[in-house]
């Protein structure tokens, strides 16, 4: 029993949420209590199950571990292929951490339709593990659609009053991005059967092809063009702000936490390994986009008079300081950006929480409906402060870590500039963190009922406390997360380079040379 | 020859008795009808046990070609006739509850659904086309009727009487084009067509056109669809559930049988245009009409309309592997589409009244089992991962791709995205409103569960475990001379 659960532990934890689900639907629809319990449970089970992969991960190994593999879809060559490397490692831990925290936040909040929600929430978390741990296209793809159905239903059933307009943006925006990948991905291994005469799907096996030209510019920004989106990165943010600040509290802390990193992921795992020097050639745009990302989001979040709104654009600046750290592609930066994914995770998960907790209370977000409520909520002010200063990047939490490591990276990389944009970015993140929590938990009471307020309940304690000691713990000692990124970096980059003099050799040909050479770094 | 039709053969009996079965049901639950009404509730299941024995006697009987080479029995006929026979048997599990809810159960439903079912299977094994014109009328006529099934209700006579016109303008186009290959090839068999040098031929190729538009109507295949929207809104909707599903297929099986045969190598370039221009056509205008629709039997006509569109993406590749991809796409289109319409034909109350999806708000509160057999239907439509319609539509575009067509591949997502915008917004209707119907729907009768679990099971089971169905479909495919490998 223990060696199965050993070999399958990816599987396991790819259907466990599943099966949860399945079994909170055997329930009556009137056991509410017992299915946000259930629910919970089987979110805490799946954290549980995911520390070994944790302690067992093997920092010095290149490529992937804790590897499954069976066949699938035979006659295609589809198959079921589970692994990860450190990069998947850290954010299925970050998976499997907020969504038990979320859940423990909706257990006092959520009256409507609680066995959905839960189902929801459960088939959701399914959804983000499959796509982190698979290295098959057609199931990577088969799961990062999936995730779409749950989010949906939780924003246009439990969100906020413009909750339908929003879940239906978020829907069309992110599939017309997964359409086009779609269509890329068939592409891509009809080449390979055509090459190898073998029908493959496995991201290994796609990763031998070369592809030069027009064609691999193509197929790389209909990659791009998907993960783009689910970033997302500027201009392609508009669906964010709505989808976040409709979603209900723990819809958003997963939105804002985990699904925004998939795009990253996506083009850190899938388009820059397929199509490396077409990635490259284009990384100074996307680093550019990058730059225009951090410094538009947060004026843009400056601007806000909704609380959840001024976190949603802060998610758009933070996100596009991991795309520079991206686009400049050192081996720091790129740490720094993985890094810069999980703190993002914790403390937009951790503001987004308490934002929570106040609205939950006063059933507005509005900046201005609260003022001097420190003294009246004296534990949600001090974690609302914490979780600001981890998003602004106070040396001794986790934010400081990462942006330090971009920040560093790209300035050792040829796009010196971007880190004087970043570091703007980071400026005004401390300016419109600041100013926020100065209005809503400094600043004299205006508002008589605001006296009343009550301050954090025990479940929403937990949930916070548990973001904010992970946000001290890797800002005291970063090099647990960076050890387990190193190699996979490491690797990343070997393999990119690598593929970089293949690809400048096929396409060294007379009649295909000039497409593909280009002014490539 | 002339000596072979009058003397049936062993084999000959063996392989017609799928039909015969069909037609015996029918006779003998109208004969039941007329003499002893009040066996009445059991015709549902007299028909179902007639499309059981018909499916028993269609995998029984030998395979190769009778009837003096006019009838095939092949594994291409069995995978179809499983399509046809899951259709037929969906519809009579809906049939029951529906006409017991609109007190009109009379035999004439179930013998008219058998015959035309009996029709259909005409057409997916004829290898003559009179045989298969046979069929196609006797689907006709049937449905004809059914169109008009509730006489005192307008809307149904006039989707009667708009069906027969048109069907019968339809026919004609079909018996034109078959006279055409007649005098062409001498011959009325398909097979007839496979002479050297008459594919160029003018006659050929109007004949052939021709054939298209007539079955192309039957598919309700733009710009031949403009019958559908108006014939479903009044039909029952049973009989809709068929008639939107097995026909199709069953038309889409005689093209490829009447391409396949006279264009050898492949399709010319011109015809392989004007085919591709008419998938173009019927996805686009499908997918955008039905945005506009407010009623959710037309949003199922006009989303039936760009379904066909993505299967005539199959008929433009052309190819052993787009035939199997139109075998699973009619497969996934099965599960999901007749899905939808038996949660519509749960949902809705009072057939005297049209269906406005607005009315299913608040539904998925209180309908749950059905609403969410819809939702998945329609996500299944969608083409979302891991249900049947993605893998239908996996299979056509990679049959696209193959054959190095980017821009129907292209123009094929662009309007899967298109389509998500109205099925999203009957599933927002059903779980995201607040109910308008003051009564909470009546309890889900026991045929409409089983009819809406079947569909979601086949849902999961093609759209997570579809190799078996794909070497099936590919199998059969191989009974048809296309190139490929």
């Amino acid at each position: 029993m223990k060696t199965l659960l050993a070999e399958h532990l990816l599987t396991v934890l790819v259907f466990l949420p599943t099966a949860g689900a399945i079994l909170l639907l055997l329930l009556p629809r009137s056991a509410a209590g017992v299915a946000k319990v259930g629910a919970l449970t089987v979110a805490t089970l799946e954290c549980v199950l995911s520390l070994p992969l944790w302690w067992h991960f093997d920092t010095a190994l290149r490529g992937f571990q804790f590897r499954e593999a069976a066949p699938w879809i035979q006659p295609l060559g589809i198959s079921y292929l589970l692994g990860i490397d450190g990069i998947s490692l850290v954010l299925i831990l970050l998976t499997t951490i907020l969504t038990p925290v979320s859940l423990l936040f909706s257990l006092t909040h959520v009256e409507k339709e609680v066995r959905g929600f839960s189902i929801a929430f459960l088939i959701l978390e399914t959804g983000v593990i499959g796509t982190l741990v698979a290295l098959d296209l057609a199931l990577f793809y088969v799961f990062w659609e999936v995730m779409l159905v749950p989010m949906y239903f939780i924003i246009g059933i439990w969100g906020g009053n413009r909750r339908i307009y929003a879940a239906m943006k978020f829907f069309l925006f992110t599939m017309a991005g997964s359409l086009l990948m779609f269509l890329a991905i068939l592409y891509v291994a009809i080449k390979h059967h055509a090459a190898t005469g073998v029908w493959s799907f496995a991201l290994e096996d796609l990763y031998r092809l070369t592809f030069t030209g027009t064609t691999a510019v193509v197929l790389f920004a209909a990659f791009a063009l998907a993960f783009a989106i689910k970033v997302p990165v500027f201009p392609l943010h508009t669906w964010l702000p709505d989808a976040h600040t409709e979603a209900p509290t723990a819809g958003s802390i997963i939105l804002a936490g985990i699904l925004l990193k998939l795009g990253v992921y996506g083009y850190l795992r899938f388009a820059l390994p397929l199509f490396p020097g077409t990635a490259l050639r284009y990384a100074p745009w996307l680093g550019v986009l990058g730059v225009i990302g951090v410094v538009y989001g947060a004026l843009v979040a400056f601007a806000q008079h909704d609380m959840k709104r001024l976190v949603a654009y802060s998610s758009v600046s933070h996100l596009g300081l991991v795309v520079i750290g991206v686009g400049a592609f050192t081996t720091i930066s790129l740490q720094g950006s993985i890094l810069q994914m999980v703190n993002h995770g914790l403390s937009t998960g951790a503001l987004f929480l308490l934002v929570g907790v106040l609205y939950e209370r006063r059933h507005t977000r509005e900046i201005s409906a609260y003022g001097g409520v420190a003294g009246i909520v004296p534990v949600t002010t001090a974690l609302f402060l914490v979780a600001t200063l981890s998003s602004i990047g106070l040396p001794g939490l986790n934010g400081f870590v990462g942006e330090f490591l971009i920040l560093l990276g790209t300035w050792t990389s040829p796009h010196r500039w971007w880190s004087v944009a970043a570091a703007t970015g980071v400026i005004l993140s401390a300016i419109y963190m600041l100013t926020l929590v100065q209005r809503v938990f400094w600043n004299p009471v205006t508002h008589e009922e605001n006296r009343r307020l009550t301050d954090i309940r025990w479940s929403e304690l937990v949930a916070a406390s548990v973001l904010v000691v992970l946000m001290v713990w890797i800002g005291v000692r970063p090099n647990d997360v960076l050890d387990r990124l190193r190699v996979s970096v490491d690797a990343l980059q070997q393999a990119v380079a690598n593929k970089q003099l293949v690809e400048a050799q096929v396409s060294n040909p007379p009649e295909i040379a000039k497409g593909a050479k280009g002014e490539a770094p | 020859m002339s000596t072979s039709l009058i003397l049936l053969t062993h084999a000959d009996w063996l392989s017609i008795l799928p039909e015969v079965s069909l037609a015996a049901a029918g006779c003998l639950i109208l004969l039941l009808e007329a003499f002893l009404p009040s066996l009445r509730r059991w015709f549902a299941t007299l028909a179902l046990a007639g499309v059981a024995a018909s499916l028993y006697f269609l995998m029984a009987a030998p395979p190769g070609a009778t009837f003096d080479g006019r009838f095939e029995t092949s594994p291409l006929t069995w995978l179809m006739g499983l399509f046809l026979g899951g259709s037929a048997a969906v519809a009579i599990l809906v049939a029951k509850p529906y006409l017991e809810r609109t007190r009109d159960e009379r035999g004439e439903f179930y013998a008219l659904l058998l015959w035309g079912h009996l029709g259909v299977s005409l057409m997916i094994r004829g290898l003559d086309l009179l045989i298969v014109f046979i069929g196609l009328e006797t689907l006709s006529l049937s449905f004809y009727v059914l169109a008009a099934y509730f006489r005192g209700i307008e809307a149904s006579s006039e989707a009667g009487l708009k069906y027969f016109l048109t069907g019968a303008f339809a026919s004609a186009f079909t018996l034109y084009g078959i006279v055409l290959l007649f005098g062409a090839s001498g011959s009325t068999r398909i097979a007839g067509l496979a002479q050297e040098g008459l594919a160029g031929r003018p006659a050929v190729i109007l004949g052939v056109l021709l054939l298209l538009v007539g079955f192309g109507f039957k598919m309700s295949l733009a710009p031949f669809h403009a019958w559908a929207p108006d014939v479903y809104q009044g039909m029952p909707t049973p009989a809709v559930l068929y008639l939107s599903i097995a026909p199709k297929g069953a038309s889409v099986l005689v093209l490829f049988r009447v391409l396949a045969a006279t264009f050898q190598p492949g399709l010319p370039d011109r015809f392989h245009a004007a085919v591709a221009a008419l998938a173009v056509l019927s996805m686009t205008l499908g997918n955008v009409v039905a945005l506009a629709q407010r009623d959710a039997k037309r949003l199922l006509a006009y989303s039936g309309i760009a379904h066909m569109g993505y299967v005539t993406i199959a008929l433009a590749v052309f190819g052993r592997e787009a035939l199997a991809a139109a075998i699973v796409y009619f497969f996934a289109y099965l599960v999901s589409n007749a899905g939808a319409f038996a949660a519509v034909s749960a949902l809705y109350r009072d057939e005297t009244k049209p269906h406005p999806v607005a009315m299913l708000a608040g539904e998925g509160r209180r309908a749950r089992f059905a609403s969410a057999v819809f939702a998945l239907c329609l996500f299944s439509l969608a083409g979302i991962p891991a249900t049947a319609g993605f893998i239908g539509k996996f299979f056509i575009f990679k049959a696209a791709l193959e054959r190095g067509m980017y821009a129907l591949a292209i123009i094929g997502v662009l309007n899967s995205l298109v389509s998500i915008g109205y099925y999203l917004k009957v599933v927002y209707i059903l779980y995201m409103r607040d109910p308008i119907e003051p009564e909470a729907p009546p309890p889900l009768a026991f045929a409409d569960w089983l009819a809406l679990s079947i569909c979601a099971a086949g849902i999961f089971a093609f759209g997570v475990f579809p190799a078996s169905l794909w070497r099936l479909a590919r199998s059969a495919a191989a009974t048809l001379p296309l190139p490929g490998p």
